[in-house]
């Protein structure tokens, strides 16, 4: 058994170390919070929310692109969520133990870890090549592809922590399996699926691949769906590579819009949670 | 709660208080029940009777299969796929072991309360509300009656009533182990089953338990499991002794623990094994 110095001086170093690297952690993302508030909110103005997109020089806004995100994301999201909170529910309630269970968690974990580009390429080859052009339909579909994996697995998890003994519990009332697992397993992991779902919204809000060859981007003001679709990371992908200074500005302003709308839709997301427990 | 009542004293009260009751009709008939999971032969042909409107206890160490025959009375067993049952359970005279009867029916008539209270992620009016939709179509007047009904039978009206809208969560693992009872009682079941209701549970919780029980075997037949030999010479009329999946003595408690025919039963109530 080594000294009492030795393993003092070896918890000494652990401790050095994980506090040093914990530190260097949070100073590299505060940097990058910096730069963004530093860069993002001079550019940050009314107009940015009320003006269309235009050519450099005319105080062109991010407004179409704003909006773009929103529909986008919200159909992903209306497709998405049921598909995954209920696939989630097979793999924790109905289909535990089974061969197709477990291939349908494998496939799902490869989604999860899919790279976003791939996404879109396949909407590309299904969607936007059959029907001729790119359209807010394609782009919507791909970010549900990109929404489904995630509440799967969160919804799966979720349910697993729900002790056997509730579920038994309503079971032994006499409740039929669709019963027990509406009214009372979903009910108890109510909270962390619906962190889920959050943290679906934060993924699919921030992704560029996947629109890039989907919706690919319109900068014009258009809610037509059939259409090409502005949204808020191509418009970055799109402003930040540009030469002109109130382009760039304008992609930093759009990055800090969809860091905080993240950065709400997290603390909401722990607000719900502490609020389960 | 073993070191609060001296054995002795708890076994002679128990006698003194169920003087020759008379013989009650059979509720629950168990013959040549198997029981296994996967491989393993956890019951091995099972045979006796439960009287109505008494307290039926079984005892015996870790493992003997009390818990696994008080799941096979409600259909738990169903839920996993390598569990099985062979042989019969009569509920008055219909076999409940197999496919006549669906579970959810056999459920509802034979209710069960866990070790671990599980009040379910709502209010307490709404745990005991849960299972009674299930079964009636009731309108609020109705329901309100049936809530403060089975929470009065259950001993924790008072404690609840004005706070029937606030999450059953908050209530403390006695009160939530009685709200237990009290929602399976609101389904109006012929049979409670308890497994081990008070093991989670402090002294005071316990005895309220306990005389809960005695209150309620005037309307339910009960069956419960405990791992307490005190306990179930405290509450029941008839104990059952398991060991190694086999029913070894069945007897009016008096008999068990006074004077027991098995010496395996002798040697498990006076702390030999177990």
């Amino acid at each position: 058994m080594a000294s009492l110095a030795a393993r003092r001086s070896k918890d000494a170093v652990v401790k050095a170390l994980s506090t040093g690297f914990a530190f260097l952690a949070l100073f590299l993302l505060g940097w990058i919070l910096w730069t963004l508030l530093a860069r993002g909110l001079p550019a940050l103005s009314f107009s940015v929310f009320t003006n269309v997109t235009a050519p450099p020089g005319q105080n062109g806004g991010l407004a179409n692109a704003i909006v773009g995100s929103l529909i986008q994301v919200g159909i992903a999201m209306l497709i998405g969520a049921p598909i995954g909170i209920f696939a989630g529910t097979f793999l924790a309630e109905n289909g535990k133990g089974t061969k197709i269970a477990a291939a349908a968690r494998f496939v799902n974990d490869i989604l999860l870890s899919a790279p976003s580009i791939l996404v879109g390429l396949f909407i590309y080859t299904l969607l936007v090549v059959p029907l001729g052009g790119f359209s807010g339909w394609a782009g919507s579909l791909a970010l549900a592809i990109l929404v489904i994996p995630v509440v799967v697995r969160t919804t799966e998890d979720m349910l697993n922590l729900v002790p056997v003994g509730l579920r038994e519990a309503a079971f032994a009332l006499g409740a039929p399996q669709w019963k027990v697992v509406m009214f009372i397993t979903w009910r108890a992991a109510r909270a962390g699926i619906v962190t889920g779902l959050l943290l679906a919204i934060a993924r699919a809000a921030g992704e560029t691949a996947p629109l890039l060859f989907t919706s690919l981007g319109n900068n014009a003001w258009s809610l037509d769906l059939n259409s090409p679709m502005a949204s808020l990371p191509v418009a970055i992908y799109q402003y930040a590579g540009s030469p002109f200074d109130d382009w760039v500005a304008l992609a930093w302003a759009g990055a800090l819009i969809i860091t905080v709308g993240v950065l709400v839709l997290n603390v909401v997301s722990r607000l719900v949670l502490s609020r389960g427990h | 709660m073993t070191s609060a009542v001296d054995p002795s004293i708890s076994i002679a009260t128990s006698v003194a208080a169920r003087p020759d009751a008379p013989p009650a009709p059979v509720k629950l008939k168990v013959e040549g029940l198997q029981f296994y999971y996967g491989q393993s032969h956890a019951l091995k042909n099972i045979n006796f009777e439960i009287p109505e409107k008494r307290v039926t206890a079984m005892i015996g160490p870790s493992g003997c299969g009390k818990s696994t025959l008080l799941r096979v009375f409600n259909r738990m067993y169903d839920l996993y796929p390598g569990q099985r049952a062979e042989g019969q359970v009569l509920f008055d005279g219909v076999n409940i072991v197999g496919k006549e009867l669906d579970s959810t029916v056999v459920r509802s008539r034979i209710g069960m309360v866990f070790q671990k209270p599980t009040p379910f992620p709502m209010s307490i009016y709404d745990n005991i509300a849960f299972g009674v939709r299930l079964h009636e179509r009731l309108n609020k007047s109705q329901m309100d009656e049936r809530v403060e009904w089975c929470l009065r039978k259950a001993a924790i009206w008072d404690e609840t009533k004005d706070r029937l809208n606030t999450s059953a969560l908050g209530m403390s693992g006695g009160q939530q182990q009685r709200l237990c009872i009290a929602r399976t009682i609101a389904v109006r079941p012929e049979v409670i089953l308890l497994d081990e209701p008070t093991s989670a549970l402090d002294p005071i919780s316990t005895s309220k338990i306990e005389d809960l029980i005695d209150e309620l075997k005037r309307d339910f037949t009960i069956v419960i499991v405990t791992h307490n030999m005190q306990q179930a010479a405290r509450c029941a009329d008839i104990t059952a002794f398991f060991y190694l999946g086999e029913l070894i003595e069945v007897a009016p408690s008096d008999v068990i623990f006074t004077n027991p025919k098995e010496i395996k039963t002798r040697d498990y109530i006076t702390g030999r094994f177990g």
